[in-house]
C-alpha cells in the first residue's frame, strides 16, 4: 500500500493530538520557540537526508511511499522531520507537566 | 567507508555540545531522560515497521550491519540526537524568550 508510510506518520501523531486536549501544556504558549526550533531542526536534517539519499545511504521502496518527490526524497520522508520535531517538544512538556504535579504533592 | 554510522555518531556528539554551548544543560534535567525514554518506546515500533516492511532500505555499505530487531544500530543514534537537538533548542528559546 503506497500509503504505509504516510499512515506511519499519522500513527505517531494521534497520541498527542488526544492528549493535548487533557494537559495544558506549555508548547501552545511558545509558538515563536516552536516554530524556530522546528524550522532549525528541519533545516539541518532535511540537508542530511538529502545528502545522505544522494550518495545512496538508504533509499525508499516505491511500493509504500506516494510517487511524489522533493529532491529525491518522498513527501513523507519531508514530513518526517517536523512530525518528530513536535512529538518531541510535546512528550518532553507532558512529561514536564506530570512530573511537576507529582513534585507537588 | 561507513558513512551512516560517522554521521550518526557525529550528530549525537554535534547535539550534546549545543546543549552545553546554549547552556540549556537539558542531559541533566529528569524530564528529558524520562522523553527520551518514552520517545524511544514509541520509536521501536514505528521504526521498527518502517525498517520491517522495508520502507527504507539501508546500503549495506554505510552502516555497520548490526540490527536491534530490524532497526540499524545507527538509527537509535539518528534519532538519539534528533530528539537531543530539538530539545535543546525549544528550551533555548523558551527560556530566552521569557526572559526578555
Amino acid at each position: 500500500m503506497k500509503t504505509e508510510y504516510l499512515l506511519v506518520l499519522c500513527a505517531i501523531l494521534v497520541f498527542p493530538l488526544i492528549f493535548s486536549r487533557l494537559m495544558p501544556l506549555r508548547l501552545y504558549g511558545h509558538p515563536r520557540a516552536l516554530i524556530l526550533s522546528m524550522a532549525i531542526v528541519c533545516g539541518v536534517y532535511w540537508t542530511w537526508d538529502v545528502i545522505a539519499a544522494a550518495r545512496g545511504h538508504w533509499t525508499f521502496n516505491p511500493s509504500y511511499v506516494l510517487d511524489a518527490r522533493i529532491l529525491g526524497l518522498p513527501v513523507e520522508e519531508w514530513l518526517f522531520f517536523p512530525v518528530i520535531a513536535f512529538i518531541s517538544v510535546f512528550t518532553f512538556e507532558a512529561v514536564r507537566y506530570v512530573t511537576g504535579r507529582m513534585d507537588r504533592k | 567507508m561507513k558513512e551512516y554510522t560517522l554521521l550518526a555518531v557525529l550528530s549525537v556528539g554535534l547535539a550534546l555540545l549545543l546543549d552545553r554551548w546554549l547552556r540549556t544543560m537539558i542531559v541533566r534535567k529528569r524530564a528529558f531522560w524520562i522523553a527520551m525514554g518514552i520517545m524511544f518506546l514509541f520509536k521501536i515500533p514505528s521504526n521498527g515497521y518502517l525498517t520491517w516492511r522495508p520502507i527504507v532500505l539501508y546500503n549495506a555499505d554505510q552502516f555497520l550491519g548490526i540490527r536491534l530487531w530490524t532497526i540499524p544500530l545507527e538509527d537509535f543514534l539518528f534519532g538519539f540526537g534528533l530528539i537531543t537537538v530539538t530539545l535543546v533548542l525549544w528550551e533555548y528559546f523558551v527560556t530566552k524568550g521569557s526572559a526578555a
